[in-house]
């Protein structure tokens, strides 16, 4: 007789059986060793998925990217993307595809992050702890999401373990973090993570020549996410977002911005083929200066954005071939763009504000992935989007045909509260379709437009934290943009490599540029400074990818070009005679280089090599007296470039052992940012010293920074 | 656990390693096309001070002339009634002009080069500074900060200010004598041949800008210089002269782009840099574009005195007089010949024996005790003790 148990050994018996009677058997557990089971959902959507210029990051991709100050960054991982790209390495923000910064949509749980860095972008704003993956859409950005020209950066957080509470934290030279995450009950999960400096002291980075033994930094964020599941039909989840920075470059000044985001989501099944998701939430973002410099002249700066939305979501799979997205979305802006007032009982100085800014953006939608047969699939949809500028505010109205200045302005109209100013309104079109030319690879088109509504005014070749945002009014249009792209794709050796091609050419249309001398802060006539300004941007992109084994990384090739032109229709003054200038960050050349090797189990290394052409700049050409001092005449807009941009970073992760009982698993991350501590140069200018010009040029890191951070998770 | 904890964070107070933003020399490989850009620099008085317009060329970045004069044109100041006045060249590139003009009227100015171009100004309505309400002074840890005091109005509200600063420096070793050449022996400095106190000045300028309509009353209040601790700046006597204009919009708009496109540059967050051109254009289009604004209007003027008894403790170091010393040797008079005829070492103190009588000189080195080498001991017109 044979007695047999699932997952024991088969005992086996001789019995002469005689009679009624019991025999109790015990059988041994059996283990049984399977070869690991990987479930993948990325291996082959770089050829099968219909869309285009969609890169995905989990956070392990990212964790092998050696980062600066030893934190696992999300926007310094997808620097390492061909077709992202950032002016300097101490700058907010990032380029995608020769779109400013403010043309990328960065969203963290559908929460729109208006300043995505701390310490001036040496930190992304995001906690890597909270951070399960990201996507970025370069192009074929899916119908459910507007309002940007460029990208859409789609950060998604976590929202805590189901099993068990867990406990992760990290410690830096800079910061130290800890999250907390894991299950109430059966059906609600939690995770709660902050994240803070907990020295006070950076700040050689920025200049030497200013006097830095005032200098302070600081910053902190923190995360709450919850998830609910109600019934099997519904889910309710909390996301919440607050970060905070501080600095000063002297005594006297101090800077201050937070983001403080809010929102929650309702998923509904109502049956298995349509899901609706809804989201309801608030986005706050303001920025500060506290000037004390001069009891007379003390004063407190600032603007603040906040918006309220409201986003219903619906996937519906209306049979194998379709399947359907469709929804609404509307935002509501309320923008206070800036306003000063006097700081201290001695301050003399005249409180002012621009007038409140309120505008209303909705937008309709409806896709379509459509699999016409086994090798073509298009996706197609449109959005159309209606935005409303709204009361109380005063529409100036300047002679038509004519350059916008206080000389033209003919008239003035006042709005009371809520009532709609003007509209722009109009459709966007999002196409973009695969075709399978054998087991290994594929071909993909895609055409998308897009509006965007909210615009970054800003005169400095990286964003600064004092750069004011501004709604479209009956003056200033929304930017129009659109883009075209083709690439090929195609795995080898049994999908462990990727191979991806890209090409692109966009058109952008009623960009912001300024005329000289203007001034962007409390500005309640910015429209007469600026210059309506067209834009082209085209590129090839190649990514090699090796994703399994021992080696893996990536190799990334752009060459992208990205250009303005001051519109024809433009009168008030032309930028370079109205010819084609590059934008402040036309890089043409880019190279990354991501690579990994794992040693053992334990000990991993990591490089990270970075080239690009040195971006563009306006230098001096002449120079002459005035003023009591030397001065200088500057040559046509971006005429000139920096020297071209190269940093290697090295890394090593080493994690402790392995033994199950431990009380916390640890791991180390140490590692050199610039290990050749290469002096690249952020900006060169000339400015005079005793009245006499002198050359400079500015490095930002200009040394072999070593990092070391401390990992623990229990 | 506690022990590796310990460890840990030994580990991280180890590198805390500086993070160093770097600013190094540059010379980027510009063009070196001359664009020979005509440089008008001017303010013209309405109230029978002295007007001085100054005419220059552009130079390219990198060449090693400061200045390039336009000599040989002619300025005339036109009213909008037609009556016209000429300015006079005095020094190459500087034409001088004084006279009293209706502040009520508007002006140009007109400029014919001697190659022929003709440059005109936009028209030109005068402005009139109140006066200067105070320059003060304030002591800190760090220094000594000067600041002014204006009252501006509804038709002065962009305001300009420049300033000129002198002051008495002594050096290590002030001498009292002097080599004379004729006898071979040691005279007694005469007042004009005076080596240990002189004059230095310093006309550099800072854009010093403000717009009065940022305060309340346009009542203004601003830094203008700081001299820091150690400064020879205040080792006697200092005088510091600001003159302040007033400015319409648009000169105002000049001034600011002059002042970020060369003060506030090449940090991470300065603005871009920004056309600079002005109010004066080409008669001929067809004509290179000229840079420079000339306003006209009242200026006012203040001067402050400072005393280094009102700052005192006021210790000084001078880098150029380090490793000044005075030398050990006495050199007896016949030898002051050989050592005190050239003009690198100076007798400083007379050494003589407990009779009385000389034995001879200590000297020192020229630069450690001729003032006149840095400055001048010719007292500025102005100067008040």
């Amino acid at each position: 007789m044979f007695i047999q148990n699932l997952g024991g050994f088969v005992e086996q018996r001789q019995i002469s059986l005689q009679g009624d009677g019991i025999l109790d058997i015990a059988i041994e557990e059996n283990v049984i060793s399977l070869s690991e089971v990987v479930v993948s959902s990325e291996k082959m959507t770089n050829i099968s998925r219909p869309e285009m210029g969609v890169q995905k990051l989990n956070i392990q991709a990212m964790k092998r990217i050696p980062a600066i100050l030893g934190e696992v960054d999300v926007i310094r991982s997808i620097l390492t993307l061909p077709g992202v790209q950032t002016v300097g390495e101490a700058s907010v923000g990032f380029n995608v595809r020769g779109g400013a910064a403010d043309q990328n949509l960065i969203l963290f749980n559908h929460a729109t992050i208006y300043n995505p860095s701390h310490l001036f972008g040496l930190f992304s704003a995001f906690n890597p702890d909270m951070v399960e993956s990201v996507d970025l859409y370069k192009a074929g950005i899916p119908t459910k999401y507007g309002g940007r020209l460029s990208s859409v950066l789609d950060v998604n957080a976590k929202y805590g373990d189901s099993e068990k509470i867990r406990v992760k934290g990290g410690i830096g030279l800079l910061t130290g973090r800890l999250t907390v995450e894991g299950p109430i009950g059966e059906n609600t999960t939690f995770i709660v993570g902050g994240r803070s400096t907990y020295s006070d002291w950076l700040l050689n980075v920025l200049e030497e020549n200013t006097d830095l033994n005032n200098a302070r930094a600081s910053f902190y964020d923190f995360n709450f996410n919850v998830s609910h599941k109600i019934n099997p039909k519904n889910i309710i989840r909390l996301n919440s977002y607050l970060s905070s920075d501080n600095f000063r470059f002297d005594k006297d000044t101090l800077f201050q911005y937070q983001n403080q985001n809010f929102n929650l989501s309702w998923v509904h099944y109502f049956n298995e083929r349509l899901e609706l998701e809804t989201v309801v939430g608030r986005d706050h973002y303001n920025f500060g200066i506290e000037g004390r410099d001069n009891p007379a002249s003390s004063f407190d700066l600032g603007f603040d954005i906040k918006q309220y939305f409201l986003k219903a979501n619906f996937t519906y799979a209306l049979n194998e071939r379709h399947k359907l997205n469709f929804g609404a979305s509307t935002i509501s802006y309320r923008l206070q763009p800036g306003f000063i007032t006097p700081l201290g009982e001695e301050s003399i100085v005249v409180s002012e504000e621009v007038n409140h800014e309120r505008a209303m953006e909705t937008a309709f939608y409806l896709g379509d992935d459509f699999e016409i047969n086994d090798r073509l699939s298009v996706n197609y949809g449109g959005r159309y989007v209606v935005y409303q500028y709204l009361g109380p505010n005063t529409e100036r109205i300047y002679e038509q045909g004519q350059p916008i200045s206080s000389s033209t302005l003919i008239g003035e109209r006042s709005f009371g509260s809520g009532e709609t100013i003007n509209v722009y309104h109009g459709p966007e079109f999002r196409v973009s379709g695969r075709y399978i030319l054998n087991n290994v690879s594929s071909v993909k088109a895609g055409y998308n437009t897009n509006r965007q509504f909210i615009h970054l005014l800003t005169n400095n070749a990286a964003i600064a934290p004092t750069d004011v945002w501004k709604l479209s009014d009956p003056n200033i249009r929304p930017q129009w943009g659109d883009q075209i792209s083709i690439g090929y794709y195609r795995n080898l050796k049994i999908d462990a490599y990727e191979f991806s091609l890209e090409t692109y050419h966009r058109n952008m249309r009623n960009l912001i540029d300024f005329r000289s001398g203007s001034t962007l802060l409390l500005n309640n006539t910015i429209e007469q400074d600026i210059l309506r300004t067209d834009g082209r941007a085209y590129g090839v992109e190649v990514l090699l990818r090796k994703n399994i084994g021992k080696l893996n990384g990536w190799v990334s090739y752009t060459y992208s070009r990205s250009l303005l032109r001051t519109a024809e229709e433009e009168t008030a003054e032309k930028i370079n005679d109205g010819n084609w200038y590059p934008n402040n960050f036309d890089q043409p050349h880019n190279a990354v280089l991501v690579g990994n090797y794992e040693w053992s189990k334990r000990l991993s290394t990591s490089i990270n090599a970075n080239y690009s052409t040195g971006r563009p700049i306006t230098l001096p050409i002449a120079k002459f007296n005035y003023g009591g001092s030397e001065r200088v005449f500057f040559s046509d807009r971006n005429e000139f470039r920096i020297p071209d941009y190269f940093r290697l970073d090295f890394s090593v992760n080493i994690e402790g052992n392995h033994k199950i009982r431990k009380l916390a698993h640890s791991s180390w991350s140490i590692g050199v940012y610039n290990l050749l501590g290469r002096r690249n140069p952020y900006s060169v200018y000339f400015t005079p010293v005793n009245g006499i010009l002198q050359g400079y040029q500015l490095s930002i890191f200009a040394q072999p920074i070593p990092f070391i951070t401390y990992n623990f998770r229990i | 656990m506690g022990k590796r904890l310990l460890y840990i964070f030994t580990l991280f107070l180890l590198p805390f390693m500086a993070i160093i933003g770097c600013r190094d020399p540059f010379e980027p490989d510009v063009t070196t096309t001359d664009l020979n850009y005509l440089v008008v620099e001017g303010f013209i008085e309405i109230d029978a001070q002295e007007s001085i317009l100054k005419l220059s060329r552009s130079i390219p970045l990198r060449a090693e002339t400061r200045l390039r004069e336009e000599s040989g044109a002619s300025i005339t100041l036109i009213s909008e009634n037609n009556e016209s006045w000429e300015f006079v060249e005095k020094e190459p590139g500087t034409y001088r002009l004084t006279g009293t003009f209706d502040p009520n009227l508007t002006y140009k100015i007109n400029i014919l080069l001697s190659n022929n171009q003709e440059y005109e100004s936009d028209p030109m309505i005068p402005k009139i500074s109140p006066p200067i309400q105070n320059v003060g002074f304030t002591r800190n840890e760090d220094g000594v900060s000067i600041h002014v005091s204006t009252q501006g109005n509804e038709d002065a509200v962009y305001f300009l200010w420049d300033y000129e600063e002198t002051w008495l420096f002594r050096p290590p070793f002030p001498s009292p004598f002097i080599f004379n050449p004729t006898t071979n022996g040691i005279d007694l400095r005469k007042p004009e041949q005076q080596i240990a106190l002189c004059w230095l000045d310093n006309k550099v300028n800072r854009v010093l800008l403000e717009n009065a309509g940022r305060f309340a009353n346009y009542s203004i209040q601003k830094d203008m210089v700081f001299i820091p601790n150690l400064s020879e700046k205040l080792m006697t006597r200092y005088s510091f002269s600001l003159r302040q204009r007033a400015l319409d919009k648009d000169a105002f708009d000049f001034w600011e782009i002059m002042r970020k496109n060369t003060e506030d540059i090449g940090g991470i967050f300065s603005p871009l840099p920004s056309l600079i051109r002005g109010n004066i254009n080409p008669v001929n289009s067809t004509n290179k574009v000229a840079i420079g604004y000339v306003s006209m209007g009242k200026s006012r003027s203040e001067r402050l005195y400072i005393n280094v008894q009102e700052v005192r403790p006021w210790p000084v170091f001078i880098p150029d007089y380090l490793e000044c010393q005075l030398e050990l040797d006495t050199i007896p008079p016949t030898s002051s010949y050989i050592e005190f005829s050239g003009p690198n070492f100076i007798p400083v103190v007379q050494v003589v024996n407990s009779m009385g009588a000389v034995l001879g000189y200590r000297g020192a080195e020229a630069r450690c005790a001729d003032c006149t080498l840095r400055g001048s001991n010719v007292r500025p017109e102005f100067w008040e003790d």
